[in-house]
């Protein structure tokens, strides 16, 4: 392999890894953060797309121009999921309830939009559309490149508002001990509503920008669900930093070892590779925690 | 020996009344239902292995029994095995296969391990998808080229149901077995407590293998059935929806429970099936209507029907009416 097909590889995954990136960050939002167990990740981010596309072919809103709205409408619907469903669902004892529930919610969601929207593959003409920007003889496609420009200001943002803003700090405080924060005064089903609406709405953010490039169909969420797990469990469970670099280290390895052992396999050697993380990490920790 | 209770002749009359189904009974429609009811039991059992007694929950079932399935095609076309060695086969390799290949997730826990079996199975998926020997994406036929017992391939279904009504029996016989066994006891600690399970001196990881084992090699035998079932195999089976499909009858019945799986079997797949046909006019409107249900049984019911059941006053009047009538017959049984 050449040097310069290696090079636009890692360049197209990094623009990849830039929706993996907001995914996972909107992932990090209800796992991490909150550690609800969330498998309709994917199907949010299906639902998301679905609002870019009725914005576009009803109001003719360019989804790029749309994304504030979008991010709106997605934590509207994430606030009343988690008000509606979630709370409820959580018991003292461990998280399967939650699995379970977010796993129904999932095929309800994709059968929806199936009734809804039958199974046909729907796309939208956004205004960068098609068009390549060439930079040092790489290709970039445009919708990629702000898609991934997006995604940096996205995380600036969400790093910002954690840090800087009440809000933040409410959720991070519920986040490390939700009896304590409640102690002191936090309304901790409020920040849950907001979390999760807020991770809904990076995944509005994702799927606003995904839509300017790629089609939507029923079942889209599938694929995205998974590895926003996997990117969240490679950046480290609460670190929005590192749920951005580990969305990006995703889209690399995948376009990289694509083009290593052949597109068709690149599904394995992703899955793989998390797996091994995965264990590896865990076996640290506990090696870490015995001294 | 234990003595006869009322409860045994009821559980036997139940049998029975199955067993006579195929005779009164003779729509493939209505006998599909119930052999679908019966092996969708059988994985749900099998899961329940892993998932409820050991507090493992996975969600790459679908995976095994894929495996299954394709290890019986296999053989069969390209060796003419009969399914029947396939299933002892199966159940040993696709066993190794998933205990091998989980046994470094076990120190994982939670949801950590419910993506582990999905990312292997997701794996497998790509793989089969790929591979040319099993058919690639297309899948695997299996031609009906002589019918009977050794080819385990009829045209009418009354063959497949008594089966598949042996193997849920069977099925659910081991489940109990393993429920009261030093296994499960072994188990059940390990899933309310690993902590403690280490102090009193249970061997987590030698426990957890073996229940992958038993879990995955019995799906992977349901697996070789299906595949002899329906004729034609392709990699939708290692579809995580199918692994929610083994999981959901669990959720409903009662996750722990022994008889909370069979229950849930038989109360959902029948509904999926008549939802399917009934509201199959609009694509999708069935599986919205069923998992709604579903949501609302786990907001309302989170123990399920069984862990409703086993602390409702119900259960306790039906057991005192029980007890009542096996001390009659015991004691007619002491006069004669």
């Amino acid at each position: 392999m050449s040097a310069g097909v290696l090079l636009q590889a890692i360049i197209n995954g990094i623009m990849i890894g830039g929706i993996y990136a907001l995914v996972g960050m909107s992932l990090n939002m209800i796992f991490g953060v909150m550690k609800i167990v969330n498998f309709c990740q994917g199907e949010l981010l299906m639902v998301s797309m679905y609002v870019t596309y009725m914005l576009y072919s009803y109001c003719g809103l360019d989804p790029f121009i749309a994304i504030p709205l979008v991010a709106v409408i997605m934590f509207i619907i994430g606030a009343v999921i988690q008000v509606s469903l979630i709370t409820r669902s959580i018991k003292d004892d461990g998280d399967q309830n939650v699995l379970f529930l977010t796993c129904c919610l999932g095929i309800f969601l994709s059968n929806l939009a199936l009734l809804l929207f039958k199974s046909d593959y729907r796309t939208v003409n956004s205004m960068f559309a098609d068009q390549i920007v060439q930079v040092a003889g790489m290709n970039i496609s445009v919708p990629k490149l702000v898609g991934f420009l997006i995604l940096c200001v996205t995380t600036a943002l969400i790093f910002l508002m954690l840090k800087k803003t009440k809000l933040g700090k409410q959720i991070r405080a519920t986040s490390q001990n939700p009896v304590g924060a409640q102690v002191t005064g936090i309304k901790i089903k409020a920040v849950y509503a907001c979390t999760y609406g807020i991770g809904a709405a990076i995944a509005g953010i994702a799927g606003a920008c995904l839509m300017s490039y790629y089609y939507v169909f029923p079942a889209v969420g599938n694929t995205y669900g998974t590895r926003s797990f996997i990117v969240v469990t490679m950046g480290g469970l609460g670190s929005t930093i590192g749920a951005c670099l580990g969305g990006i280290a995703l889209g690399v390895m995948e376009t990289v070892g694509s083009s290593v052992v052949g597109s068709a396999f690149k599904d394995t050697l992703v899955f793989l590779a998390f797996i091994l993380v995965l264990v590896v990490k865990e076996n640290l920790n506990i090696r870490k925690k015995r001294g | 020996m234990k003595r006869l209770s009322i409860r045994h002749i009821l559980a036997a009359l139940g049998v029975l009344l199955l067993s006579l189904v195929p005779l009164v009974i003779d729509t493939p429609y209505i006998l599909g239902i119930f052999v679908t009811t019966f092996y969708i039991g059988c994985c749900t059992l099998a899961w329940s292995i892993l998932g409820g007694l050991t507090g493992q929950i996975s969600l790459g079932h679908a995976g095994f029994m894929g495996l299954g399935s394709y290890i019986s095609a296999i053989l069969l076309n390209n060796l003419g095995m009969s399914p029947w060695i396939s299933m002892i086969i199966s159940f040993v390799v696709v066993g190794l296969i998933a205990a091998i290949l989980l046994s470094p997730c076990f120190v994982l826990s939670g949801a950590y391990f419910t993506l582990v079996t999905i990312a292997f199975t997701e794996a497998f998926r790509n793989l089969f998808i790929n591979w040319e020997y099993a058919g690639g994406g297309q899948g695997i036929l299996i031609p009906l080229k002589k019918s009977g017992i050794v080819t385990m391939r009829w045209v009418s279904k009354v063959p497949y149901y008594y089966i598949s009504l042996i193997m849920v029996i069977l099925f659910f016989a081991i489940l109990v077995w393993i429920d009261r066994s030093k296994l499960g006891y072994a188990l059940k600690t390990i899933r309310e407590d690993e902590d403690t399970a280490h102090a009193v001196g249970i061997n987590s990881f030698k426990y957890k293998f073996i229940a992958t084992f038993i879990s995955a090699g019995m799906i992977a035998v349901v697996g070789v059935f299906y595949a002899n079932y329906i004729g034609y195999i392709n990699p939708d089976l290692f579809k995580n929806s199918n692994s929610l499909n083994y999981l959901m009858p669990a959720i409903i019945g009662g996750i722990g429970s022994v008889a909370g799986p069979l229950l849930g079997a038989g109360i959902l797949t029948p509904l999926s099936e008549w939802l399917n046909s009934a509201l199959s006019a609009i694509s999708g409107l069935n599986l919205v209507v069923y998992a709604a249900i579903v949501i609302a049984v786990i907001l309302f019911r989170p123990n399920g029907i069984m862990g409703w059941f086993n602390r409702s006053n119900l259960k306790k009047a039906i057991n005192k009416k029980l007890d009542a009538i096996d001390e009659k017959l015991f004691k007619r049984g002491k006069e004669a």
